[in-house]
């Protein structure tokens, strides 16, 4: 085709402004993605907030990583083996480990970061993971202060190659807590030179994950470029991860729309149902490590009785409350801690597999049987938090039970700090309640029950913590399965709340981003990305 | 004019001192604590870390640590942001806050004087009716309305400049700054021109242009500056109010600005952070309410004379 010397430099100059104009939007060796609120540290033995947790599960690597879709595979550590007793695992470090700076990585760097996290003197909430998901031997003395005895900790490195961690009671689980987020290895000289403030400059940081840091701007953004010395930094295939601070979920979904991000935190919920129309295939939602529950008050007289709380969560239409009131993508529940674990066959709530319709018939039954009708409502108060969804979510639940039941409940939506403060001094009958688990395995969320561990439900039930004593001596996931399930059996036939709803994390994706699985464990290391 | 100066800083740490006092108590009162969380941690572990922050003391010592602190300019560390103190925070946050600040008080300041001086010489003309048009959208449309319509428009539709950061450079800057000086071009654009008729009107005037001075002499010598007097006595408390009041866009815009972390502070109940936020927007508010007595009184001296 004959073309002059216009119609070239015509369509020389289009070109040139079409890629001037796609070059800042997808200028693309960089990963963008958002993180809601600022991360609360990034000092790895104190943060304690699950979307830094991203950060640092790129920055740094544990024994353990988690995979595409949140398996846990070899991270730093290539093999483990587990004593018979389920009690002491022992895990091998690969061999020429380095860290970013070029510094071999040993096994004691392992130890001295689970004995940072547990000083007093570090200041961290996250030995809870040592002394209580799992039980290292020492951990709780150390971190309550009864010992300074570093070497009363379980957890040891015999060679500069194997991390031995020996545990009072067995705990399958703990290859869930090996990832990064829990037990990131410490580069002890850099800290002794810069203490903690080395960890938020870029210029000091050592770290030993896919990635380094290279910028930190505090409610900005976070900039990771690959790191060199990482063992498997041939399969990195991203050069650089940039984290921003998305705290205006509006703002963050416009953002993405322009091409500044690539992968969101969150969605709006108004805006779940457009997108869904418009670019299915970029919608990810899918279930998290979280459940939602209504708890009664168990002090209060008309709760007390039994069939009364079975009648309340009855007559709760858990499909409708999800799919046509809140719509935020949560998955309804008739259970409390399956639906994380495939692996855990757990029980359901009484009645969970009548009909809806029968549900409330039965409600109605239960209800009038205890005295409540017409000219004697019941009367309530649920409190619950401002956050838009959860107020919706408890303004649909009190519809319910006026229309099925006819008891007069009240909303009282309160501030995040003044609802987890209410829960304690009293003053609810109705506890708008939900629980973050540690890992996606039924023990996190049943542990919690024990009324040992948290008496604000004043559930006194000594069969129960005796089943989840007899769940705690086996030593492999399949049997202690079916003891946790005898648990939450004894759990859910008493009622001391009524199942809502495991929550859901929701992000765009971009197309050109490519390997995102969707993970309960909410871990999506950008190691397992690419970009296209 | 010294002991003026003088007499007003006197007056505005008093001011300064009892908001602080205020605000320390009043945080207390408020249910919840820094470290309250509905997972349950060792209370042996959760004592420490009160104790680390100096939550287990008495209200009144803490209120006395927070004075001695604050003595040697030391606004002690954040509860929530555990990498930074308050100090740090503030520094790294305020300069976003006053960039965006100062550009919106002179686009502010230009656009509504020129705007009013426009509209007051050509009264009913097409300027006036424009200016009336904008002053009526920026006072009635708030900020996070106005904010994203501009980022749907010139982020989304047109492309021209980003969404939200700061990593745009100047790009970054427009829609924040034009967004936050609107409503006070509305302001000044309206002050400006009443005060510019209502002078036009004074016998001064009137003798200026009857002893044959220029009319753009007359103008510029001896409008300008009495009609400006409103003008400036708004400009003071509006820019304390734009600097600190960008709550709003540094969320809709995503920037990292001191404002965000006000909220954030609060409802996190970050004490010492809030501490440190409301002591920096309690001083500029007075410094500025001060700034603004001492360019009225030095612009108008029937005003110094007064005192």
């Amino acid at each position: 085709m004959k073309t002059t010397g216009i119609g070239r430099w015509l369509a020389g100059a289009a070109l040139a402004l079409s890629l001037g104009a796609a070059a800042p939007a997808f200028a693309d060796d960089v990963l963008d993605r958002g993180i809601g609120s600022e991360w609360s540290s990034l000092d790895p033995q104190v943060n304690f907030d699950g979307a830094a947790g991203w950060i640092l599960m790129d920055a740094y690597e544990g024994l353990v990583t988690y995979g595409p879709g949140g398996d846990v595979q070899p991270g730093a550590a290539e093999s483990w083996d587990i004593s018979e007793d389920g009690k002491t695992y022992t895990f091998h470090l690969r061999e020429g480990l380095k860290w970013s700076n070029g510094d071999p990585i040993v096994a004691q760097d392992f130890v001295n970061s689970v004995a940072r996290t547990l000083d007093p003197a570090t200041v961290s909430e996250k030995g809870y993971y040592f002394y209580s998901v799992v039980q290292v031997k020492g951990a709780a003395d150390i971190a309550n202060g009864v010992t300074t005895d570093a070497s009363a900790l379980g957890v040891t490195a015999p060679d500069d190659r194997t991390v031995v961690i020996d545990m009072l009671t067995p705990a399958p689980h703990i290859m869930f807590i090996m990832g990064a987020f829990q037990i990131p290895p410490l580069h002890t000289p850099s800290l002794q030179a810069n203490g903690a403030a080395g960890f938020v400059d870029p210029a000091k940081v050592v770290s030993n994950g896919a990635y380094v840091f290279r910028e930190i701007v505090p409610q900005s953004h976070v900039l990771l470029e690959k790191n060199p010395n990482y063992w498997d930094a041939a399969n990195v295939a991203i050069p650089f991860v940039k984290y921003y601070v998305t705290e205006d979920v509006t703002t963050e979904l416009k953002r993405y729309q322009a091409g500044e991000l690539d992968i969101t935190y969150d969605i709006p919920v108004n805006q779940i149902e457009a997108l869904k129309a418009s670019i299915p295939e970029q919608v990810f939602i899918s279930p998290a490590t979280e459940v939602t529950y209504y708890s009664f008050d168990l002090t209060k007289p008309e709760l007390q009785d039994i069939n009364v709380r079975m009648a309340l969560s009855l007559a709760i239409d858990r499909e409708v409350l999800q799919e046509k009131i809140v719509k935020g993508g949560a998955i309804p529940s008739y259970s409390y801690a399956g639906g994380f674990d495939p692996t855990y066959d757990g029980p359901k709530m009484p009645y969970a597999e009548l009909t809806q319709a029968e549900r409330e018939a039965k409600a109605v039954e239960l209800m009038t049987a205890a005295g409540f009708g017409p000219g004697n409502p019941l009367k309530l108060n649920i409190i619950t938090t401002v956050a838009e969804d959860r107020t919706r979510l408890a303004q649909g639940v009190a519809l319910m039970w006026k229309k099925v039941l006819g008891v007069e409940a009240t909303v009282e939506p309160m501030e995040r700090k003044a609802w987890l403060d209410a829960f304690y001094a009293g003053g609810w009958d109705v506890f708008a309640d939900n629980l973050i688990g540690d890992f996606a395995g039924a023990e996190t969320f049943l542990a919690y029950q024990r009324p040992s561990s948290d008496p604000g439900y004043n559930w006194v039930k000594p069969e129960y913590d005796a089943q989840m004593d007899v769940a705690a001596t086996k030593p492999d996931a399949a049997s202690r399965n079916i003891e946790l399930a005898k648990a939450e059996k004894i759990l859910l036939d008493d009622l001391i709340f009524a199942p809502i709803a495991i929550e859901p994390s929701r992000s765009l994706v971009s197309p050109h981003v490519k390997g995102w699985v969707a993970s309960p464990t909410g871990y999506y290391n950008s190691q397992f990305l690419s970009l296209e | 004019m010294l002991r003026f100066i003088l007499k007003r800083l006197w007056n505005g740490g008093l001011t300064l001192a009892a908001l602080v006092t205020l605000t320390f108590f009043v945080m207390r009162l408020a249910p919840g604590g820094p470290f309250s969380k509905n997972r349950k941690i060792s209370p042996d572990v959760q004592a420490n870390i009160e104790a680390a922050f100096h939550l287990d003391e008495p209200v009144w010592k803490q209120f006395g640590r927070f004075v001695w602190g604050l003595l040697h300019l030391d606004l002690g560390p954040s509860t929530r942001f555990r990498d930074y103190s308050v100090g740090d925070i503030i520094a790294s946050g305020l300069p976003y806050s006053l960039t965006i600040g100062f550009w919106a008080v002179v686009v502010a300041s230009v656009v509504g004087v020129a705007l009013g001086i426009a509209g007051a010489l050509r009264r009913n003309g097409v300027t006036d009716y424009v200016a009336g048009i904008v002053g009526v959208i920026g006072i009635a449309i708030p900020i996070f309305v106005i904010g994203p319509i501009l980022q749907v428009i010139f982020a989304l539709k047109l492309g021209w400049l980003p969404v939200g950061g700061w990593d745009a450079g100047l790009r970054s800057l427009i829609l924040p700054v034009l967004v936050l000086a609107l409503p006070n071009i509305a302001y000044i654009s309206r002050l400006t021109r009443t005060s510019m008729i209502e002078t036009l009107r004074e016998n001064y005037v009137r003798t200026a242009r009857a002893k044959g001075i220029g009319w753009r002499r007359t103008l510029w010598k001896h409008t300008l500056k009495g009609a400006l007097l409103p003008v400036v006595a708004y400009l003071g408390p509006a820019t304390a109010a734009i600097i600190t009041g960008s709550i709003l866009i540094e969320t809709v815009f995503a920037l990292p600005g001191i404002g965000r972390h006000f909220v954030d502070a609060a409802l996190n109940r970050d004490y010492p952070l809030v501490m440190g936020i409301t002591l920096l927007y309690g001083g500029l508010l007075i410094l500025f309410n001060i700034g603004t007595d001492v360019v009225r009184a030095w612009m108008d001296p029937r005003l110094r004379n007064a005192q």
